[in-house]
């Protein structure tokens, strides 16, 4: 019997030396020697000993959600799209303060250069005449249309064809010039278009062959870039390496390698940043921040566009109080925000007030911002005829029904810290907050899903969101995108208004930055005051830092545009 | 015997169709995939209507059944959206080995993704196992001989705090202690996260260096568990009548124990291992997140959580094969231990 039960062990333990033996497999590739055939062993002679070499400089990023793709048309990630700084490219860039600087153009197109036409329906890049891909094979306006085409591609079945669907064609007169052309102006350019050029000289032959790329090895190992690192190896639930672009056409950068190791767990990235396991990380637990600081990291809080806020169902199936417009600014009377952000965020952040704030210019300079005023609100409603007139300490309406709004977020902790808070604050003031939760693929379900937002069965909808981010632009509010059994797909769960729909419709054909400007300012002011969003607090992107990492800088909109300044302090 | 195995491998055929439809009915219900593709952003209708299509997700569950079970090599897709289906599919579906392309990791067959991780599952859970058979039987047994003792007691209340904490905390705090604080007081410490150091790259040294936090973290609970177990077993063995014959017999206690009564009281143990054999591939969710494993439980959790229907069912499929056939390789080691028992 004893034996029997240590053959079992033993093959158990066999099986796991091999494993661990194939797992083990993959030590760091020396680099490739030419093969030489097979030689008499002969006695070495004695060499002089080589200089020991230097210790590559790795940084490490603790990357708390996996890539789904490095092709960026294949991914919305955000913790994928973020990477195009290190082996993508873009035609521009954005700097710390979310400005454009040309990267591929010689210079970022206007109607002052001539780049923009006056009617505003042709937009033409010069690009820069030594930009090379990461193998020395020229960037031409033959990768842009390349990338245009693949986009537009049935066969390809990309994440989104937004903007390149606003396109009517791409014209390439020449290798440095790419010609865009518009049936409409679309004012929203800047923001969108070229995230990420895809060589032609890699992917064509693919699309030739296949009929599409959606299964090119390029997607999960783009080994061509052109940025100033280069593809170099992803394991996945591991890590990925990026390493040197030695043929990087801006230079060279400090770092050797970049690799990210994959950390789920918050608390684990917490660690791994405290222990110096890891270099830099993303979105810490508010509340471990100070122990990061402590630790010596460095905090970056950083302006990517992002503002939490409750969106107000005002549909017909909404309850009676959030479509009135009393409850609703009665409710933005009672949330106490600045106790919110100083209580639930530690004071990392400030309350928003649009869903525009990151972009100021675009703000009305007339609003006034909802202060916390219980007494206020309570006033208001009293006069509105929402008294307590059974003493059950909610409000009934004129009709006798209850003052209760449905409030529906996803399940993330702070989400639902605020749910409580919310609720007890608006008991306060007579309002029954009943509150619901759900995982974020349920949450962000469509109608023909049958997803609460979608389909209307709550008042108030939490998220955190942007517009097309540094750009206003958003299509949220526009009447063609409420959901229903003809457009399933919509996503315009919050109201039909006319008035702001005719603005947003304006917004996306106004060419003049200064009249542009304008109608957001209408827009902003208009709903600000009808309640149709209020601002909780603004969502910076939060990055900590190694104290030892020189030259780091962040923007909203490509995070890593300078890294390869980074270094490591002597 | 063989007619036997033979009878219940057919058994299994419908017993995992049955299983497999109930599982995609499941995952179908479960989330949309193209709810998060958008990422930070909702998905923007035009995409999702185009994705839904180009991804067969548009059409009824049974026609998607149907697709991954035989293929879709036979039907014709719209990608153009004029309302005619004009490419050929090209899946071949799970009978013919094709589990699908992930939803998430576009271009990527389920098959290859979970084949990539289930090695590293394989390399933390067979070791954790047997860690966690080998103390719990020490243990057990131990404790079982000298029962009431201060040694019974000390270990009977260590056993009950092992087991009452949850294996987040003990991950974490092991985590702060080996990891975070040795470091920080000097001493040789161990790594936090990951399968190696990307300084040193991926040895076997550095792999199991990386082991050995999460292998502590999961043999801790398992193992008090265990221990008890043997230790009931044990202690109800050794009062039976023919081990009181054996010692009257005058063999020695060693022989005793290790020969009569350890037999006895491992059949029991069998069963349980025989169930944890499933639970080795679909690895350690709590321990592979927290210590960044790249294993099956991760692979799970993070596909799951994005409605990825090709590779959930992959893993679930997976394990279910594995359950049944772990039940048909427990009852023939049973046999195999125990003389007594036949199959007809």
């Amino acid at each position: 019997m004893k034996n029997k039960l240590m053959t079992l062990l033993a093959l158990l333990m066999v099986m796991t030396l091999v494993l661990s033996a194939c797992g083990g497999q993959a030590e760091p590739e020396a680099p490739a020697a030419p093969e030489e055939p097979a030689a008499p062993a002969e006695p070495a002679p004695e060499e002089p000993a080589p200089e020991e070499p230097m210790e590559p400089k790795v940084v490490t990023f603790a990357w708390t959600q996996e890539p789904d793709s490095l092709n960026t048309y294949y991914s919305d990630m955000w913790f994928a799209d973020i990477l195009g700084q290190l082996f993508h490219c873009w035609a521009w860039e954005y700097d710390d303060t979310n400005t454009p600087f040309p990267h591929l153009v010689a210079e970022m197109p206007s109607i002052e250069n001539g780049g923009i036409s006056e009617d505003g329906l042709t937009i033409t890049l010069k690009l820069r005449d030594n930009i090379v891909w990461s193998d020395g094979t020229p960037i031409t306006s033959a990768d842009f249309k390349f990338t245009y085409d693949m986009v537009m591609e049935d066969a390809n079945a990309v994440n989104s064809q937004y903007p390149y669907d606003y396109l009517d064609s791409v014209e390439t007169p020449d290798d440095l010039t790419v010609v865009m052309n518009f049936a409409e102006p679309f004012a929203a350019w800047e923001s969108s278009f070229w995230l990420g050029i895809l060589p032609a000289h890699v992917l064509q032959p693919v699309f030739d062959a296949e009929g599409s790329i959606s299964e090119a090895e390029w997607n999960l190992a783009p080994t061509v870039g052109c940025g100033p690192y280069v593809f170099e190896e992803w394991e996945s639930g591991s890590f990925m390496r990026f390493v040197k672009n030695e043929n990087y056409w801006k230079g060279t950068a400090k770092i050797d390698e970049v690799f990210l190791q994959f950390v789920p767990d918050d608390a684990a990235q917490t660690a791994a940043l405290s222990a110096g396991d890891a270099d830099l990380g993303t979105f810490p637990p508010l509340s471990d921040i100070p122990a990061l600081q402590d630790a010596g990291l460095t905090v970056f809080s950083v302006n990517g566009g992002y503002s939490e806020g409750w969106f107000f169902n005002m549909r017909d199936m909404a309850s009676p109080g959030a479509k009135d417009l009393v409850v609703r600014q009665a409710v933005a009377m009672s949330i106490d925000r600045q106790a919110i952000v100083d209580d639930l965020l530690l004071g990392l952040s400030v309350p928003a007030n649009t869903l525009w704030d990151a972009i100021p210019t675009y703000v009305s300079p007339d609003i006034v911002p909802w202060e916390y005023d219980p007494e206020g609100a309570k006033a208001m409603l009293d006069d509105a005829g929402y008294v307590d007139s059974d003493g059950d300490g909610i409000r009934e309406d004129l009709e006798g029904t209850p003052l209760t709004l449905i409030h529906g977020t996803t399940i993330r902790e702070v989400r639902q810290d605020i749910q409580a808070v919310a609720q007890q604050q608006l008991k306060e003031v007579g309002i029954d907050l009943q509150i619901q939760s759900w995982d974020s693929d349920i949450f962000f379900g469509s109608y023909a899903d049958g997803a609460a937002p979608a389909v209307g069965d709550v008042d108030i909808m939490e998220w955190s969101d942007s517009t097309y981010f540094p750009d206003p632009a958003t299509e949220y509010w526009l009447c063609s995108q409420l959901p229903d059994d003809e457009n399933p797909w919509g996503y315009n769960y919050f109201t039909c208004d006319e008035e702001l729909d005719a603005l947003f419709q304006a917004q996306i054909v106004e060419t003049d930055p200064a009249k542009r400007v304008e109608i957001f300012h209408q827009i902003t002011k208009y709903m600000h005051d009808n309640v149709y969003w209020f601002g909780l607090y603004v969502d910076p992107d939060m990055w900590i830092v190694n104290s030892n990492l020189t030259g780091v800088k962040f923007s909203g909109v490509t995070p890593f545009y300078n890294i390869m300044e980074w270094d490591f302090a002597e | 015997m063989t007619r036997y195995i033979i009878r219940r491998i057919l058994q299994a055929i419908p017993l995992l169709f049955i299983i497999s439809l109930m599982l995609f009915v499941l995952m179908i219900n479960t989330g949309d995939p193209l709810a998060t593709m958008g990422g930070r952003r909702a998905t923007r209708p035009e995409d999702r209507e185009r994705l839904s299509r180009q991804l067969g997700l548009d059409q009824p569950m049974h026609m998607q059944y149907l697709y991954w079970l035989i293929g879709n090599d036979w039907a014709k897709i719209d990608m153009d959206g004029d309302g005619t289906p004009e490419t050929p599919g090209t899946r071949k579906g799970v009978l013919r080995g094709d589990f699908g392309n992930s939803l998430v990791s576009r271009g990527k067959a389920a098959l290859d993704i979970i084949m990539e991780r289930l090695p590293n599952t394989l390399i933390l859970m067979i070791p954790a196992e047997i860690i966690v058979i080998l103390i719990s039987l020490g243990v057990g047994i131990y404790s079982a001989l000298r029962q009431y003792s201060l040694i019974d007691h000390t270990i009977t209340g260590l056993s009950f705090v092992g087991y009452s904490m949850p294996i987040f905390f003990i991950a974490l705090v092991s985590m702060y202690i080996f990891g975070v604080n040795f470091k920080r007081w000097g001493l040789p410490y161990l790594p936090t996260v990951g399968m190696f150091d990307p300084k040193v790259g991926k040895t076997t040294s550095q792999i199991i260096l990386h082991m050995i936090l999460p292998i502590f973290s999961m043999t801790v609970i398992t193992a008090a568990g265990y221990s008890r177990f043997v230790r009931s077993q044990m202690l109800e063995v050794i009062s039976e009548d023919y081990i009181r014959t054996a010692r009257a017999k005058g063999l020695p206690n060693r022989i005793v124990i290790s020969g009569h009564a350890l037999k006895n009281a491992a059949l029991p143990l069998v069963t349980i291992i025989g169930l944890d054999i499933p639970l080795l591939l679909g690895g350690a969710v709590v321990t592979e997140s927290i210590f960044a494993w790249p294993g099956m439980g991760r692979l799970f959790i993070d596909h799951l959580s994005r409605s990825d229907t090709p590779v959930v069912m992959g893993i679930l499929m997976m394990i279910s094969v594995a359950v049944v056939f772990s039940q048909l390789i427990t009852d023939i080691i049973y046999a195999w231990l125990d003389p007594r028992i036949r199959y007809t």
